[in-house]
């Protein structure tokens, strides 16, 4: 039977209800949880709570005690094995400039994603400052973007993680998912909620074309679990919405700007970046789902670089930033 | 980055989805992130410390509150837990995403159907 659209305050209370009853079931689970931790381990709790690391506590902690560890840059969390002596900059800078010739469309990538694998470890983690200074250098150097992994103060949990695929969001009131454009990038469909900035425009005709853009290319970080999101209200959350990254897959150089307009994912989720599926088709193609990103903040404060792919594979090297010696 | 030692074990999409479709604004689905990230901690803590003997506990929890993320915690329970902890830790999960999840679906799915028949019904 066909759903009346004066109906749908039906769904709305359907999902509200839904959504008490999975709060309540969960808060049941974790009353139950806690007691019993408490009763079998009193000791174990005692020694968490006097160290202030009690479960609700501990992802924040651990995204201090990371962070501290990367801007020592002593990197004392990483297993040995995964330090690697980083390459000079002016190394891969000379990789970069051919003497006198022509360097082959797509061989600029290859060669990026060479350096990438020198410079990053083998498996996800915060990087050190050295390290993101490094391919700060390489990106600029690369694809002509000036990209910066501590911007105006502000830093990411994480720069270097895995991104998973997100669906569309509702950008007004009444948006639906046939608005957003057709084909593949209709799979992943639109998301029951809204992102964490709400909607994109009050109405359908509020809506503009840079609006539009936004949503198209948007990027997901975990801005939930910044160690200070809570007391630096509401300058973070102005700080962080529509803040402009780039993403690079580590694994084939492609690379997208996007617009940050969404919060999240949950870290038990082992991924630590979202993109729409504009970003992610880009990024991997239409089946890819999670991949290793670099993540960085586009130090654009005169908004000259547009939102979409970083197409530097496509362009004569002077256009890339290529400098030719 | 927030990273707890064991959270490549966790196997949780399906928690995500169940959230995802429930909420109607992020502050909601984050209020639920919380609360299963906290059942997780206490359930994946409790199976290890019933696995791990009483003499080292003091010394985990210090390693752990160090570098709560480091996965060398996991190497060191490997020494000490005779059988294998990461299996262990998966198997913890995957019954968890059964009680939190499953059995919530179940029941909302009988509520339904219950109240649909309730609809249908004509006297």
């Amino acid at each position: 039977m066909p759903k009346y659209p004066a109906k749908t305050y039906e769904d709305i209370e359907r999902k509200k209800l839904d959504f008490d009853s999975l709060r309540t079931h969960l808060k049941l689970k974790q009353f139950e949880v806690k007691k019993n931790f408490k009763e079998r381990f009193p000791k174990a709790h005692s020694f968490l709570k006097e160290k202030g690391i009690e479960f609700d506590k501990v992802r924040s902690h651990s995204a201090k005690v990371l962070s501290a560890g990367a801007l020592s840059g002593s990197l004392l969390l990483s297993p040995v094995k995964e330090i690697k002596p980083l390459p000079m900059a002016h190394e891969l800078v000379d990789r970069l400039s051919i003497v006198g010739g022509k360097f082959p469309i797509g061989g600029i990538q290859e060669l990026l994603v060479n350096n990438l694998k020198e410079i990053l470890p083998e498996r996800a983690r915060a990087l050190s400052q050295n390290e993101e200074k490094l391919l700060e250098q390489v990106f600029e150097q690369v694809m002509g973007i000036k990209s910066k992994a501590n911007l105006e103060g502000e830093h990411l949990n994480t720069t270097y993680g895995y991104i998973g695929a997100e669906q569309h969001l509702r950008r007004y009131p009444g948006d639906i998912l046939s608005n957003h454009g057709e084909g593949d990038v209709l799979k992943e469909g639109i998301a029951p909620g809204l992102g964490a900035w709400g909607y994109f425009a009050s109405n359908k005709d509020a809506l503009s074309s840079s609006l539009e853009d936004k949503e198209k290319w948007y990027a997901v970080v975990q801005t939930l679990y910044l160690p200070e999101w809570e007391s630096r209200q509401p300058y973070l959350r102005n700080w962080y919405k529509y803040r402009k990254v780039i993403i690079v897959n580590t694994n084939n150089g492609n690379a997208v700007v996007a617009a940050i307009a969404d919060s999240g994912p949950a870290a038990w989720t082992g991924k630590h970046f979202g993109g729409s599926p504009e970003v992610m088709e880009y990024l991997g193609g239409e089946r890819y789902k999670k991949g290793p990103v670099i993540v960085f903040f586009v130090d654009d404060p005169e908004n000259k670089v547009p939102l979409g792919p970083v197409e530097y594979n496509k362009l004569s090297l002077p256009e890339a930033g290529i400098e030719i010696t | 980055m927030s990273k707890i030692f064991y959270d490549h074990l966790l196997e949780l999409d399906k928690v995500e989805k169940s959230i995802k479709k429930v909420s109607s604004t992020k502050e909601e689905a984050i209020e639920l992130w919380g609360i299963v990230d906290e059942i997780i901690h206490h359930r994946v803590f409790g199976c290890v410390l019933e696995q791990l003997p009483e003499k080292h506990h003091r010394e985990f929890l210090e390693m752990f509150h160090s570098a709560p993320g480091d996965e060398k915690l996991l190497n060191y329970l490997k020494e000490k837990i005779k059988n294998d902890i990461t299996i262990i830790i998966k198997e913890i999960v995957a019954a968890l995403v059964l009680e939190i999840i499953d059995n919530f679906e179940i029941k909302i799915s009988r509520s339904k159907k219950k109240s649909s028949g309730k609809n249908y019904s004509v006297h």
